[in-house]
């Protein structure tokens, strides 16, 4: 009876990567019409587990049993044929092909007729798939690259649910989407849980894998640690065995108190910019000004404008002192910090070592002459690195090797060391573990204690009501509402001013 | 992540092949040519075809370092070796200065056109040699130009020594220890990120264009003391010695902070070994090109690139 539910099973699964071994004997077991989530800390060995099931690596050592068989795959094409398919954490679409093209790569075939592809069959073909899944909103024939990051990942899904799976693996999709995103994929994990088929769902939200799944499975550093059901889910005791010690429930500030300070430091005048409409605002010393809203609403691009990064159609950013930004060159000279969304294309030269990375932005104050000496940049990065607690093999290592809550610590080390004023801070927890997460709530804190002013833009509305001092919300790349900081302010409350 | 091992030992190999092929070069044709290659004459002739070499590698460096690779400068030299020699007739003394502002503003143009107006390096520059290659013509009336003779006697060993020693030592300094070439080098690893952190992109990858022109209008200067004539052949095998040199001394093509000096120094060692080798071995200019254009392919094949390189979390 049990092995008959039993879809997957996993066993005594070892993968290393050079040194480092990303996985530790860990087993694994799935039932029909199971949901289970997957948890555990950057580096905890998740994406390596499910890309291991989806054939997209190899493992060292290890069985894998679909429906009490072995089996070997070849490849992720044979592993999508017998019904495991994979929405993976990064971008896996083609920018230059159509939507139909994308959900139908590879199996072109289909559609062609004498060596002549029937686009109009494709097209039609991709439109049932993507209103299968309820995008029925995204074209066929549009060309990807027109379509937002959300509705490219809907295509993904759309891409993995024609193939019509049995186990469906998704990993950290929901980090990228709004809330309409969220429920198209929680409408169809409830679709497939209903026909006796599974999915194993990777994210690092705590409530949200305690809503939707069945089963949570812990892993930490590559063990297998624990697997709750749904009668034990407790987001206290997730933490605890995610981390192996206790974290404190409430990492956002305690405080009640909003800024006071009225020294305006960074304005913003009617500026429009592509999404952005006419929009304005002031930033005040000492102040955690929340920006929140929908994956597209604007705020990324606020960011970028507000740093010089890009400039508006219309409108102006200035310093306190009313000197312009129009470049970033000029956001630095009045000791302004960003951290892009796009961390790692935008804000680091990942190619680059750690010390390269810390010092860029600092080399004027580095700099002997026309000369850098490699004992005054080793002497910056221990001490910056240090601050934030960097954990590295040394200042030569490169940023690349590094998982993304350190990366995003070297980020915010080059700018501590740079000695801004102004941070603004562009999705800086984003697919980051909690006790990273903590750290950066707690050097928020910190700046703002010294004085110092943050603009937080966020897609976690409850991490913008945590932490800001006044939240903005936009809609539509306009401000749909301003809230001060205050004890009962909640997300509920705001959601009705983003959609 | 196992993109990052075979790299990781990719890396280590890109650090000794380049000693590895200089060591291959002096072993075989030491052999084959009798030890010959080691007489004092033979010094002599690789000290001046790597003068060239090492001159053009040590700008070209700057260039590499911010994933730029520039076809110009072979006729950008003819260029301005055919200017400085009009200027010489009418006073040998305007011959050096003319030399560099021609190459200096070449180059610049080009740079400009690359920075500016957004095209590819590549193509500006490739566009930049044809409309040279035509240029040198008509500056050359379609002929040879002579030098005046008494300038023949200005390429002295202390001279070649002089150039040689300042290229490398400015050369080292700037690209290793200098803010220029360490910002050059972050430009190379990810231009967007080097923009948002204040640098002027722009502004660096022009400097290194006049920077490359100035160098390649003094080797023109020294081709012209050192053959006497100008033609719109001179400068013809320098683009393909200095862009093997860069490759066999293992710099990325697509930039950034593996770019070494000691890459330029070894490079460009192995091609004037294999260039005076070659001579002495008795195989023609034609005959040459064709082995530089075979090793060219060979090092692009097996050179680092970080643009294959999957960066995963």
């Amino acid at each position: 009876m049990e092995q008959e539910k039993l879809l997957l099973k996993v066993e005594d699964m070892y993968k290393s990567f050079g040194i480092t071994k990303a996985l530790k004997g860990v087993s694994l077991s799935l039932r029909r019409g199971q949901i289970l989530g997957l948890i555990g800390e950057n580096g905890s060995g998740k994406s390596t587990l499910t890309s291991i099931v989806a054939a997209i690596q190899k493992a060292d050592a290890g069985k894998i049993y679909l429906e009490g068989e072995l089996c070997e795959f070849q490849n992720s094409v044979e592993a999508n044929e017998k019904g495991v398919c994979m929405i993976l954490q990064e971008k896996g679409t083609f920018d230059a092909l159509t939507v139909a093209k994308n959900i139908f790569v590879g199996k072109e075939s289909m559609f062609c007729k004498g060596g002549v592809l029937n686009n109009r069959a494709m097209n039609e073909a991709a439109q049932k798939a993507l209103n299968a899944v309820g995008a029925d909103y995204i074209k066929a024939a549009a060309p990807l690259a027109s379509l937002n990051f959300e509705d490219r990942k809907l295509v993904e899904v759309a891409r993995a649910m024609y193939l019509n799976p049995k186990i469906l693996i998704i990993d950290e999709t929901t980090t990228a989407l709004s809330r309409n995103g969220r429920d198209i994929l929680y409408q169809i994990m409830k679709r497939m849980k209903g026909e006796g088929r599974s999915v194993i769902f990777i994210s690092h939200d705590i409530d949200e894998l305690m809503e939707v799944c069945d089963t949570l499975t812990i892993l930490r550093d590559g063990v297998y640690i624990d697997t709750l059901e749904k009668e034990q889910f407790d987001a206290a005791l997730v933490r605890r065995l995610m981390v192996g010690r206790e974290v404190s429930e409430d990492y956002y500030r305690s405080d009640t108190q909003s800024c006071k300070n009225e020294e305006v430091v960074l304005r913003m005048e009617h500026v429009t910019a592509k999404e952005l409409k006419d929009v304005s605002f002031e930033l005040h010393r000492g102040e955690i000004l929340g920006f929140g809203g929908l994956a597209d609403c604007g705020m990324h691009i606020l960011g970028s404008v507000a740093y010089g990064n890009m400039e508006p159609d219309l409108g102006k950013v200035t310093a306190g002192d009313g000197t312009p930004i129009r470049s970033p060159k000029e956001a630095m000279n009045r000791r302004i910090a960003y951290i892009s969304k796009n961390r790692d294309q935008e804000s680091l030269m990942v190619a680059s070592s750690i010390r390269d990375n810390i010092c860029s932005a600092s080399y004027a104050k580095l700099a002997k002459g026309p000369f850098i000496w490699e004992k005054a940049q080793n002497e910056f990065v221990d001490k910056w690195a240090g601050v934030l607690e960097v954990k590295m093999q040394g200042p030569g290592q490169y940023v690349m090797e590094l998982s993304g809550g350190n990366k995003q610590k070297v980020a915010l080390a080059k700018w501590l060391g740079f000695g801004a004023d102004i941070f603004i801070l562009d999705c800086p927890t984003r697919g980051i573990d909690i006790g990273v997460k903590s750290n950066i709530y707690a050097l928020m804190q910190e700046l703002r204690s010294q004085n110092k002013s943050i603009i937080l833009i966020s897609e976690e509305l409850p991490e913008v009501i945590g932490m800001s001092d006044r939240t903005i919300i936009l809609k539509d790349g306009r401000i749909s509402g301003e809230f001060v900081r205050e004890q009962n302010l909640t997300e509920t409350m705001l959601i009705d001013y983003m959609v | 992540m196992e993109k990052i091992k075979a790299n990781a030992t990719k890396v280590d190999f890109q650090k000794i092949f380049p000693f590895l092929g200089l060591a291959a070069v002096l072993i075989f044709f030491g052999i084959f040519s009798g030890g010959r290659l080691f007489t004092a004459q033979n010094m002599k002739a690789i000290l001046n075809d790597g003068l060239y070499i090492i001159v053009g590698a040590s700008g070209y460096a700057f260039l590499f370092a911010m994933g730029i690779l520039d076809f110009s400068i072979g006729a950008n030299m003819a260029v301005s070796c055919a200017v400085a020699c009009l200027a010489a007739k009418v006073n040998p003394w305007l011959a050096l200065p003319a030399a560099l502002l021609t190459g200096m503003l070449i180059s610049g143009i080009l740079g400009l056109v690359h920075v500016k107006a957004h095209v590819d390096a590549f193509i500006t520059t490739l566009a930049g040699q044809f409309i040279l290659n035509g240029l040198v013509l008509i500056v050359l009336d379609n002929s040879v130009q002579q030098a005046p003779l008494e300038m023949l006697k200005w390429f002295t060993l202390p001279l070649k020594l002089m150039i040689l020693i300042g290229c490398l030592g400015a050369g080292y300094m700037m690209l290793e220890h200098g803010v220029y070439g360490k910002t050059g080098k972050l430009i190379g690893s990810c231009p967007e990120a080097a923009r948002q952190t204040g640098i002027n992109v722009g502004r660096y990858k022009l400097t290194a264009f006049v920077i490359m022109g100035a160098l390649v209008g003094l080797l023109g200067f020294v081709s012209l003391i050192r053959t006497g004539t100008a033609s719109s052949k001179t400068g013809s095998t320098l683009m393909m010695n200095v862009l093997n040199a860069a490759l066999l001394g293992g710099l990325p093509m697509s930039g950034g902070p593996t770019t070494k000096f000691r890459g330029v120094i070894v490079g460009s060692l192995t091609m004037a070994f294999l260039t005076s080798g070659m001579t002495i071995m008795g195989y023609n200019v034609n005959t040459q090109q064709i082995v530089k254009g075979l090793i060219f392919l060979i090092a692009i094949s097996i050179s680092f690139d970080r643009k294959n390189m999957k960066v995963i979390k």
